[in-house]
């Protein structure tokens, strides 16, 4: 029998996992007792979804670290080893479009801008945009790793940029945008890419791969801000020609 | 609920096949000591992450989200501005000190400060700067301030910050940003702010329910450049 380490260590992710959700929900409690004052039956069916929420997150969060942390230092190490350097970069974009298609909280995301918005504002739109921004961070980190260039530009850079989207973006949009790269950089994100990138900082050598980790996660924060914001300026342009077509 | 999780769980089959096909292919194809354990551990791994995230979301669906909506719904009626910014400081207060990522970039600037910041300082500042934002952001929505003018005047604080502060902090800074909202704090928060517009007259849930989480991480990175430049 081949020895699977498939619970290795599971008691920390779930001491997280409840010391994270312990005091909303206590919050939630307290407001409870004193002033919601919610149906019985109705606060027995929340707490079975934070039941619910918390297998999810235990079982989640322990398959990435065994499945996809180590996939992603391996593939890592692999991809600073090849000759054909550049190859990285689409390859970079590859991974994060895929990641963040796949990352649970950008979900929760566009759910609810579907949903608040009354399908106005497609979900799948926000699904998109977000995939393709950290696609260019990933592939710009790449970059980045593989010429060497300097940080602080493109950070001082992207967020001047911001704030000139902003002054031009619809209202509607502003709000979601900024939400986005906080949820953008969820634990796909700062797991799997991060130990991807860490990965080929590594084997080029010469690096400061716990810096050239954290600059991929600061870029993953910075573009689908810019993302939504342009999509925002799209929105606003497209109201204004209905506008004057009426 | 079982068929919201049958439907979740082909919606996120669906979602991160790809991605799982994409590194088992890589595997097998250029990693010559790909043993037949480390591929189970992968596939199971891949599986307990499809399994996780459709029970994580129709766990949101049915908890985080209600009751997010419920707190900030339940939040204005006490019509005391004091109390309500209280409440709501000390709820994004204990959520960002409670979020597990925070701690783990708690102990990265313990390295890169070489210990000259310590871990749970560091962890007071960014809670304390989580909870002021969310109470910010709060306040924003009751008395409608425009989003664009704190995210404006937020982000020119950062550029000019940017020019004072240590370059090692810069990525961690904004690191933080990231990881202060996470898969727990993250939905709850913005059902929250939803729930605050849905019981004030006026207000559109698309343009004034959401900015919590940005503003929150906002709060995180200033905060860090701020330490910076005091550990200088």
């Amino acid at each position: 029998m081949i020895y699977l380490p498939i619970a290795d260590n599971i008691d920390h992710v779930i001491v997280d996992v409840i010391q994270a959700l312990s005091p909303l929900v206590l919050f939630f409690l307290i407001l409870q007792v004193l002033s919601l004052k919610l149906p019985k039956d109705y606060v027995i069916n929340l707490l079975k979804g934070l039941l619910i929420t918390l297998i999810g997150m235990v079982l989640f969060f322990q398959g990435v670290k065994i499945a996809f942390l180590p996939a992603g230092q391996r593939i890592g190490e692999l991809c600073g080893t090849i000759e054909q350097t550049w190859l990285l970069i689409p390859f970079g974009f590859m991974l994060g479009f895929l990641s963040t298609y796949a990352e649970p909280s950008v979900r929760v995301l566009c759910y609810q801008v579907e949903t608040s918005s009354n399908g106005y504002i497609k979900g799948s739109l926000i699904l998109y945009a977000l995939s393709i921004g950290v696609a260019i961070s990933v592939g710009v980190g790449m970059i980045r790793i593989l010429y060497g260039f300097p940080f602080l530009p493109i950070i001082f850079g992207g967020y001047l940029l911001v704030l000139i989207l902003l002054r031009f973006c619809d209202s509607d949009f502003i709000g979601i945008a900024f939400d986005s790269g906080g949820f953008a950089t969820g634990p796909m994100a700062v797991t799997f890419l991060m130990a991807f990138a860490v990965g080929v900082a590594d084997s080029m050598g010469g690096r400061d791969p716990l810096l050239d980790g954290f600059g991929m996660i600061s870029l993953i924060f910075l573009t689908p801000i810019l993302m939504l914001l342009i999509i925002g300026i799209i929105f606003k342009m497209k109201k204004k020609e209905m506008y004057h077509d009426s | 609920m079982l068929s919201d999780f049958k439907s979740q769980f082909i919606e996120i089959s669906k979602a991160i096949t790809p991605i799982i096909l994409v590194i088992l292919i890589i595997h097998f194809l250029f990693i010559p000591d790909f043993s037949i354990s480390n591929a189970l551990v992968l596939i199971l791994g891949s599986l307990m992450v499809t399994l996780g995230i459709a029970l994580f979301l129709v766990g949101v669906n049915v908890g985080l989200i209600p009751i997010g909506n419920a707190i900030g719904s339940d939040i204005p009626r006490s019509g005391s501005i004091v109390i309500i910014l209280m409440t709501t400081f000390f709820l994004g207060f204990l959520a960002t000190i409670a979020e597990p990522n925070v701690r783990v970039l708690a102990d990265m600037i313990q390295i890169v400060s070489e210990n000259s910041i310590e871990r749970l300082q560091f962890i007071m500042v960014i809670s304390v700067g989580g909870g002021f934002f969310i109470a910010t952001s709060i306040f924003r929505i009751i008395y409608n301030v425009p989003l664009a003018y704190l995210f404006s005047s937020g982000y020119l604080l950062v550029l000019l910050l940017l020019f004072f502060a240590p370059p090692d902090y810069v990525p961690i800074a904004f690191d933080a940003g990231g990881v202060t909202i996470g898969s727990i704090n993250g939905p709850i928060f913005l059902a929250m702010g939803i729930g605050v517009t849905s019981i004030l007259g006026g207000r559109s849930a698309i343009s004034d329910g959401f900015g919590l989480i940005g503003l929150a991480s906002l709060g995180s990175v200033i905060s860090i450049l701020i330490m910076g430049i005091v550990a200088l």
